[in-house]
């Protein structure tokens, strides 16, 4: 399976949803497309499945244009977070029902139902209605249901976002073995950049209707090339070069040479090391204990810094201590 | 993957005609689209917007032949128009503020209170809605009219007939429509709202002054229009217990039954559209302004005990209800009773109806009833499953479409549809006559309450469960089947069943159509009225009432079944 993007616009009613996106997809991917609310991940993945229609652009399956394909003759599968069963049948009915859109013999049916609620571990509740279950036992055959038709891709709209916390962390993993195990290629749009992190062969970081910059999860943590990136993947201190002149020039030595005017280098807090100490010129400004770490609030040559730190180490608001950055811990952000 | 390749080989329908913001459609599911838009369009065009485009046409045709605004001036000449007109207004003010009184201790008493009787109260006021209003007038005059049982008791001859008749009459009919606006306003209000006035120390009184009265202001406006309006376009009980107090629905009538004066009919029922249209505007505001107060997590008040006050209003509100049952029952009872109020024996003598064409009329009705309720509910239904496919102006121009009728009082529908189909050389002229014609009569008369049911049922279909459908290979077909229909099972009764209802009781809308030999069981009552046989218009309407009260019981079993599902 390949499906490739190509300059891709949408807008509504003169606002842009979507501007010039570039995306493919191979093989067995897991491809989150990560976002704040707005950013216009939902459109690009409502366009993919054919409910919406693109201004501008194309999108190919294995080569074929999809634009005048309707949706139902696409053969993907689709998850909501609003679970989306239909009320008045059963899981078995419900997971069976593209299935018997395309005509497949209730014998067939039912074997792959029941190959399929034992994939997503509800074997048993074929019987039951929708509105027996609890709301993870329902995104399970939501995701069941998706399965079941073989889908050429599977696309997932904030599918844990309606969950508990608990249930949200179990499905989670769920999901990442079963599409591991089928192999099927997968889209899923969320806002949760932890949810993205564990689930996503690639990420693909979106704002204001652009892809900002796809990559691996650790790629984008490690080395984002914007500053949005930066702040939207956890927690960063972006510091200029202006700042860096006089604060820390050691950390200037891998600056590129093409650093545009809002480019900065961006320190993740875990890499900021704290000394307690008053030689280091830093004082502690708010300390908040995270459990198995600290996150920390500090002055320091001028301005305040982000930092994580054991939770081991003890730390008060008002004391002094010394601060090392590393410089290979600067990821440059270009704008 | 056999499934869906097999629908590669097809050729791909071009998307051109696709405006392109919308997702592209198989041409099947195209079609079948265009087909829900367009079916109940052309209905709605053919028996609403000709009828109402003949009956502005034929306002300026002027007797002598010409074309112009003859008729407007002749009004002018006459005098009876101005007497109604004026009698009209001061009856719709009189009515509208008698009955928003009532309905605010009515709808208070039932929602705010813990007074006891409640399900009494509003069973009683569901009994105005399931009879042709005339019922009410006629109600009153056994009980207070000439040889009412009031005056028998007390020696004396009354006069009901009249403005206070008319009064006591519209007030009952529009109470349950007002209380219904008012509940529905009431139920706005957030408990929150409350909790925290008391935490700032306001006093009930306080609390009433500042949160209640504002919250309801768009419900009381948006009740006192629709009172004004259903009053002053009223015809049954206008004809029943009016006397000589002629109002603007007998005028109409006498000017086009009586005095075959079509063109002076036309501009009195224009006239009449400028207070429902407005009243409609001003519903229309009323409702957004209310949806505007009414916030997403609004928690209803619960009441709590206060004896005096559950007292009073108890007292207050089962003596309107019992006014209603009273006069209600007094017709049922009329109708068994040999010579009212002289002769107190029970027969069944007057339901041996043999004048004005007998039973004749009841069948015919439940015919047209049927057809209504059938029709109404699937053209309903596809309408507004297919405008909610829409966007931009062709979705607001179908909805403001769809919400016009309810701007048209069934008197000038009534009237606009004799202009419209009473024409044999015309296409559609063939209809006229036709028991189906009465039935799309009713139907756009009653258009719009049952879209609104419709459109709000809808709201409620989760639109990601359709896009599932289609993701998973559904068409449309498979849309209205396994989503929809299943979804809005019981919003498709109420609605066949509110059609069938009122296509039942309604007078107005049909007094212009009807002929001596295919008549409705409304306008008999109204017939065997006006010639004297009142115990036998009694008989026919307990007739009419039982078969409303049934098909009310069977939706109200039905819909209390589905809530506890």
């Amino acid at each position: 399976m390949s499906l490739e993007i190509r300059n891709l616009h949408k807008s509504f009613a003169g606002q842009v949803a979507l501007e010039r996106i570039d995306l493919a997809l191979d093989g067995a991917e897991f491809v989150c497309l990560l976002g704040p609310s707005g950013c216009g991940k939902t459109t690009l993945l409502r366009i993919i499945a054919g409910l919406l229609a693109a201004d501008r652009g194309s999108i190919r399956l294995n080569g074929r244009d999809l634009a005048a394909v309707p949706t139902r003759e696409r053969g993907f599968g689709i998850v909501f977070q609003s679970y989306s069963l239909f009320p008045h049948m059963t899981v078995a009915q419900n997971v069976g029902y593209g299935l018997a859109i395309r005509g497949v013999a209730p014998a067939r049916i039912a074997e792959r139902v029941a190959g399929l609620l034992a994939t997503v571990k509800l074997a048993g509740f074929g019987e039951r209605y929708p509105g027996q279950l609890s709301g993870g036992q329902q995104q399970r055959v939501a995701i069941a249901r998706a399965l079941a038709v073989d889908p050429a891709l599977l696309l997932l709209d904030e599918p844990l976002s309606a969950l508990d916390a608990r249930v949200r962390a179990e499905l989670r993993g769920e999901l990442r073995e079963v599409q591991r195990k089928l192999g099927i290629p997968t889209l899923m749009v969320t806002h949760d950049q932890d949810e993205a992190m564990v689930l996503a062969d690639r990420v693909v970081c979106m704002n204001r209707g652009r892809i900002e910059q796809s990559g691996t999860p650790q790629e984008l943590y490690e080395q984002p090339r914007t500053r949005f990136v930066a702040e939207f993947m956890g927690h960063s201190n972006l510091l200029t070069p202006d700042w860096l002149q006089h604060a820390a020039p050691s950390l200037l030595a891998g600056m590129p040479a093409d650093l545009g005017p809002a480019g900065a280098a961006c320190v993740r807090p875990e890499r900021i090391a704290l000394t307690p100490g008053a030689a280091g010129g830093g004082r502690i400004v708010e300390v908040a204990f995270m459990g198995n770490f600290k996150r920390v609030r500090l002055e320091w040559r001028g301005r305040e810094l982000l930092a994580e730190v054991s939770s081991a180490l003890a730390l008060r608001p008002g004391d002094p201590v010394s601060v090392d950055i590393a410089a290979q811990d600067c990821a440059w952000v270009m704008a | 993957m056999s499934g869906h390749e097999r629908h590669d080989e097809r050729a791909l329908p071009s998307g051109e005609e696709e405006p392109m913001t919308a997702a592209p459609l198989a041409a099947a599911d195209r079609w079948l689209m265009r087909a829900c838009l367009w079916l109940p369009l052309a209905a709605l065009l053919l028996f609403f917007a000709l009828p109402m485009g003949f009956i502005a046409w034929r306002s300026l045709m002027q007797d002598d032949g010409g074309i112009g605004f003859g008729n407007y001036l002749a009004l002018l000449d006459t005098p009876g128009v101005w007497q109604a007109t004026r009698n009209s207004l001061g009856l719709g003010v009189a009515t509208t503020a008698i009955t928003l009184l009532l309905a605010f201790v009515l709808a208070y008493g039932m929602d705010r209170t813990c007074m006891r009787g409640r399900r009494f109260v509003a069973a009683a006021l569901t009994l105005p809605l399931l009879a042709p209003s005339l019922v009410l007038g006629l109600g009153l005059i056994f009980i207070l009219g000439r040889n009412g049982i009031v005056g028998q008791l007390l020696g004396i001859r009354p006069d009901i007939y009249g403005f206070h008749g008319l009064l006591i009459a519209d007030v009952l009919y529009a109470l349950p429509q007002a209380v219904l606006i008012l509940r529905a306003a009431l139920r706005c209000a957030d408990a929150r709202q409350y909790e925290a006035a008391e935490v700032l120390g306001a006093t009930p009184w306080r609390q009433f002054r500042d949160i209640t009265l504002p919250g309801m202001r768009y419900g009381l406006l948006s009740a006192g229009f629709v009172v004004f309006t259903v009053t002053i376009t009223d015809f049954g009980n206008a004809v029943v217990i009016g006397g000589d107090f002629a109002v603007l629905a007998t005028e109409i009538y006498n000017q086009v039954s009586g005095q075959m004066r079509f063109g002076i009919g036309a501009v009195v029922g224009l006239l009449l559209l400028l207070p429902a249209a407005l009243s409609v505007w001003i519903e229309r505001v009323a409702a957004q302004r209310q949806a505007g107060i009414g916030a997403e997590s609004a928690q209803p008040p619960q009441p709590r005990i206060a004896r005096g006050r559950d007292g009073l209003y108890a007292i207050a509100c089962l003596g309107i209800a019992g006014a209603i049952c009273a006069v209600v029952a007094t017709v049922i009872l009329a109708g068994f009773i040999r010579l009212w109020p002289y002769r107190l024996d029970l027969t069944l003598k007057h339901y041996d109806i043999t004048v004005s064409g007998g039973y004749a009329s009841l069948w015919a009705s439940l015919a047209v009833s049927l057809i209504a309720a059938a029709a109404g509910t699937l053209l309903l239904f596809l309408l507004a499953f297919s405008v909610r496919r829409l966007a931009g102006w062709p979705a607001r121009a179908a909805t403001l479409l769809a919400t016009l009728p309810v701007g048209v009082p069934g008197l000038v529908l009534g009237l606009a549809y004799v202009f419209a189909f009473n024409e044999p050389e015309l296409p559609w002229g063939a209809l006229y006559g036709s028991l189906f014609l009465l039935a799309m009569c009713n139907f756009y008369h009653y258009h719009t309450q049952g879209y609104v049911s419709m459109a709000t049922g809808l709201r409620a279909v989760p639109a990601q469960l359709e896009e599932a459908v289609a993701v998973l290979g559904g068409g449309v077909g498979r849309l209205l089947a396994d989503v929809h229909l299943p979804a809005l099972r019981i919003t498709l009764w109420a609605v066949a069943a509110f059609l069938f209802m009122r296509s039942m009781v309604t007078l107005s809308a049909v007094i212009f159509l009807v002929t001596p030999e295919r008549s409705l069981s409304a306008v008999t009552v109204m017939r065997l009225d006006e010639a004297g046989f009142t115990s036998q218009a009694a008989a026919f309407s307990t007739c009419i009432m039982a078969v409303v009260g049934a098909v009310a019981l069977l939706l109200h079993r039905l819909t209390s079944r589905g809530r506890t599902r």
